[in-house]
């Protein structure tokens, strides 16, 4: 993984420095919390329902084990011994003293990990494939573009005050794990370059992004970039919140005229200042080579053995590995999705289980995918046995890897100011419904993903089954949307049937899944494919208690 | 946010620290443009009125205003006021880099309106020489914002060269 060198080191440093200068000034009464507030978002920290909460940048998701760890030292040092793994592969801290955050910072900086533009109206982590430089379907790595994106972006002169935030994806695969199209700017890396998708989002007004650009090479990525910024940074609205991010601008002037205007934007630029030429990419593409690979002596016929020794670990390497580019090895998800658990959460205990088997089984490196699991890239087949065992000593061998109760959802109203209905708790009761493991096996690959408010951070668009939470007259209800999804088939969901009291909306699942496996002809046919089949229409009724 | 030491009154100071005198004056639309004057006109009046003068001229330009059309007229202005009326509206900083790097402009580009501290360093990196700032103490404002960042990432309108450009320098070195 990249390696900083002095100048990333120093720029960490310096803003550090800056920022607990601001602490100190704000702790002094020198600063009021509206004067700190802007200054403390640059540094993602944001204040919750009930207290300050740190959200740090896992760039593109990849992390050592060495940085594993340390998280677990902040979550037991200064946090409540746990830490929170997000949709957009950051990691959130949400006990934490304002006091702490520069120290906590410092520590951060050994390990070359900050929380600079985390939060504000800048861009963000730019996210990617959790299964980069790993899985067998893989065309190219998004992992050095998105390291130059970092780069780029970081403290963008221009860029750190546009109408809204700003997120990047990349995929490099024939899949799309990275959810390109619903994100403000989706790349996906081809043999010919980079196709640019614009305007894809979430939130309370869900867009898909538009193609306006193939064959941009990689060594103009980032002049083409700044265009793109550059037209929304002028033109993007700045009147309502809600109208600011970049796929309104693109909804408004339409796809080809913003793809116009990039165009002539792009033409003016000096765009040999602005792109890194091709030894500063291939410097940094030197960082991601393989690992050295071990040729452990895989047998077969004794993993077989295992499996029929143990049939919840032939479960979890049937639902918890994903196929690698070598054929001794698989990528592993750790679940963070234990039946009954909250989403996403992992204890400092667990983190540092993680960090020790990423030492021992995975050459160092995990990830951290989008669905806020926790991803081993790179593990020998051999070694699969022992590794499960590690991980089901701490409640992390949960085998639902895509399954029904590997369920996204948002902080809502347990943590978050701004949500109408709590996420978490109905996200436990849905999963403690579906925790018979042979069901769950049946019903196979389902997505549910749950938000607790139309901001929709629990991605409830793109869910298989989409769970949004509102307020009626001082009661949380939840409507329920069908058909999403944000692979490279990206779909909106629609909402189908009347809202739900929360009490109702485990038995309305049940009812609808059930009515699925009669449906589909195979078990290969997923509940997508029959949504998209027989239209949401088909489970609408089911979603209502028969009369 | 509201202004750090927002009880200080606004002062006029370059980039270099020192303060400067503002002999400019920024016309009202009933005032009559006098020749060759230090007047600031409004942007629409510039766009009107530029083509008949002559001399040099101030504009003040709010976000909404595109700069490219003032091209014709680089050479009549040598000031130019960027208004930000809010700090979180950053439609200046654009403004200013397509008037460095696009339309090669060379005269004083002042950052007034709602101008922080803490913005500074982003204002100098993409090309405003003169500020309005209301603060207690501007020219520690402007010295920790020069010393804040040796190095940056990306180019912009300063001397700066990005980080990409110095590590190749330390390999050739």
């Amino acid at each position: 993984m990249y390696v900083y060198d002095q100048f990333d080191h120093a720029l960490v440093r310096e803003r550090n420095a800056e920022f607990s200068d601001q602490v100190a000034r704000r702790l002094s009464g020198e600063l009021s919390e509206d004067q700190f507030k802007p200054l403390r978002l640059m540094n993602g920290l944001y204040l919750q329902l009930h207290a300050y909460m740190l959200r740090i940048a896992i760039p593109y998701g990849v992390l050592s084990s060495v940085q594993m760890r340390k998280f677990a030292h902040i979550a037991r040092t200064y946090d409540r011994d746990f830490g929170h793994f997000t949709t957009r592969q950051n990691l959130q801290f949400n006990w934490i003293k304002l006091a702490d955050t520069p120290k906590i910072l410092e520590e951060l900086a050994e390990v070359e990990m900050h929380a600079m533009q985390t939060s504000g109206n800048c861009i963000r982590n730019t996210t990617t494939d959790q299964f980069s430089g790993a899985a067998k379907d893989e065309l190219d790595d998004p992992r050095p573009w998105a390291e130059l994106i970092r780069q780029w972006s970081t403290i963008h002169p221009e860029f750190t005050f546009l109408p809204r935030k700003f997120k990047i994806a990349i995929t490099g695969a024939t899949k799309d794990r990275a959810a390109i199209r619903v994100h403000d700017i989706g790349l996906h890396l081809t043999p010919k370059g980079f196709e640019v998708y614009v305007g894809g989002g979430m939130g309370r007004t869900p867009h898909l992004g538009h193609l306006i650009k193939s064959g941009v090479p990689g060594e103009k990525l980032l002049s083409y970039l700044e265009a793109c910024l550059r037209v929304y940074n002028r033109y993007g609205r700045r009147d309502n919140i809600y109208k600011a991010r970049i796929k309104i601008l693109v909804s408004a002037l339409g796809p080809d005229e913003y793809a116009r205007q990039v165009e002539e934007e792009w033409n003016t630029l000096d765009q040999a200042a602005i792109d890194a030429p091709y030894y500063e990419i291939d410097r940094i593409r030197s960082f991601f080579p393989d690992p050295a690979f071990a040729d452990k002596a895989f047998d077969q016929a004794a993993l077989d053995r295992a499996k029929a020794a143990d049939p919840a670990f032939a479960r979890w390497v049937r639902n918890n590995t994903h196929a690698h580019k070598r054929d001794d090895h698989v990528s592993v998800t750790i679940s963070t999705k234990p039946v009954g658990l909250p989403p996403g959460d992992a204890s400092s205990a667990q983190m540092d289980v993680m960090a020790d088997v990423a030492d021992s089984f995975a050459y160092g490196e995990l990830r951290v995918a989008h669905d806020q699991n926790i991803i081993l890239p790179h593990v020998a087949k051999a070694d699969l046995y022992a590794l499960y065992q590690q991980l089901d000593r701490v409640n992390l061998s949960t085998a639902n890897a895509k399954k029904i109760s590997d369920i996204i959802a948002c902080p809502g109203l347990d943590y978050c100011t701004l949500a109408n209905a709590r996420s978490i708790p109905l996200s436990q009761e849905i999963s403690k419904r579906f925790a018979d493991a042979d069901l769950t096996d049946e019903i196979g690959e389902l997505e549910i993903k749950i938000s607790g408010c139309i901001n929709a951070c629990g991605h409830h668009h793109v869910g298989h089954i989409g769970i949004l939470g509102v307020d009626k007259q001082g009661i949380e209800f939840y409507q329920i949307l069908l058909g999403g999804r944000a692979d490279e088939k990206a779909a909106l969901g629609v909402i189908t049937g009347k809202g739900l009291p929360a009490e109702a909306v485990p038995a309305a699942i049940e009812r609808v899944v059930r009515l699925y496996l009669q449906l589909r002809t195979s078990p290969a046919e997923r509940f997508i494919d029959v949504v998209e089949r027989l239209g949401r229409e088909t489970f609408a009724e089911a979603l209502h208690e028969p009369a | 946010m509201s202004q750090l030491n927002s009880s200080a009154t606004p002062t006029l100071i370059a980039k270099d620290g020192t303060r400067i005198l503002d002999g400019w004056a920024l016309l009202n639309d009933e005032d009559v443009v006098g020749a060759d004057g230090p007047y600031v006109l409004g942007f629409e009046r510039a766009l009107t009125e530029l083509p008949g003068l002559n001399g040099k001229y101030g504009v003040r330009v709010n976000p909404g205003d595109d700069i490219r059309a003032l091209a014709p007229y680089m050479e009549k202005i040598a000031l130019v006021e960027v208004n930000f009326p809010g700090y979180r509206d950053g439609r200046g900083y654009s403004t200013a880099r397509i008037l460095r790097s696009d339309l090669n402009y060379q005269g004083e580009i002042r950052a007034v309106g709602d101008v922080l501290r803490d913005q500074l360093f982003l204002m100098l990196r993409c090309g405003f020489n003169e500020f309005v700032l209301k603060d207690a103490d501007p020219e520690g404002a402007i010295k920790a914002a020069t010393d804040r960042f040796e190095n940056a990432y990306q180019s912009a309108a300063d001397a700066r060269q990005p980080i990409w450009a110095l590590r190749q320098k330390l390999t050739e070195a």
